[in-house]
């Protein structure tokens, strides 16, 4: 199902539901349900909706607009889950120009990075840097507000 | 984790974190690269990710982390010295 869902953000830029994916992978629509939880329980950087089976965030991207919209070919579809991640989003398009573009928090103004296979090839401004806001680990927030 | 225009953009930023400036928060655009480019997150379409990569990847991100000299709890997820 890990599979599944990472597979449909990149071809269609939303993760599949589960009870499109059951039948794919031969279960009932409620153990669909229920592996989707699993899924999700054995990879904790992303997450559900809350009080949802709805698949919220999958990084790198996010089934939830974000700030961080992704472009690849041409064609914005997908958005990142963070502006950490957004640099890992270049790994699911291989041979492809990945860019992202972002408003700044602070003033609004455009950011934009491009990466192609793992490297940089633009950053606008060149002194865009990223941030930590909350630590990771106990001293990190909740989940949806990273 | 967000990006910014520069430091000054983050710190002028309405939810700016203060403890984030004692953590040393800010990480240069090469650095996340690095960060978020390990070897398992080129694994991620793999049909065996979630069971052959990702269970490597926190002891990749802390070799990065310790390779770019971010070694303190907020970046390393370990808890503060008391």
């Amino acid at each position: 199902m890990f599979h599944l869902i990472m597979r449909g953000l990149v071809d269609h830029g939303r993760a599949p539901h589960y009870a499109e994916m059951a039948p794919a992978l031969g279960l009932s629509v409620e153990d669909g349900r229920r592996l989707l939880r699993d899924v999700m329980q054995a990879y904790p950087i992303g997450w559900l909706h809350p009080d949802t089976d709805y698949v919220a965030s999958f990084p790198p991207l996010n089934n939830l607009p974000t700030q961080y919209r992704v472009t690849v070919g041409g064609e914005q579809k997908w958005f990142a889950q963070c502006g950490f991640e957004a640099t890992s989003v270049t790994w699911l398009f291989p041979g492809a120009t990945v860019r992202i573009d972002a408003p700044c928090l602070d003033c609004g103004d455009p950011m934009r990075i491009e990466m192609r296979d793992g490297e940089l090839v633009a950053v606008d401004p060149p002194g865009l840097v990223g941030h930590l806001n909350w630590g990771f680990g106990p001293s990190r927030g909740r989940p949806p507000f990273l | 984790m967000n990006l910014f225009r520069s430091e000054d953009h983050a710190r002028r930023w309405a939810q700016f974190n203060p403890a984030s400036e004692a953590g040393l928060g800010f990480i240069p655009v090469p650095d996340l690269v690095a960060f978020f480019g390990t070897e398992t997150r080129r694994h991620m379409l793999d049909p065996d990710y979630l069971s052959t990569w990702y269970p490597k990847r926190a002891a990749e991100r802390r070799a990065v982390l310790e390779r770019i000299g971010k070694t303190t709890p907020f970046w390393l997820g370990t808890p503060a010295p008391s």
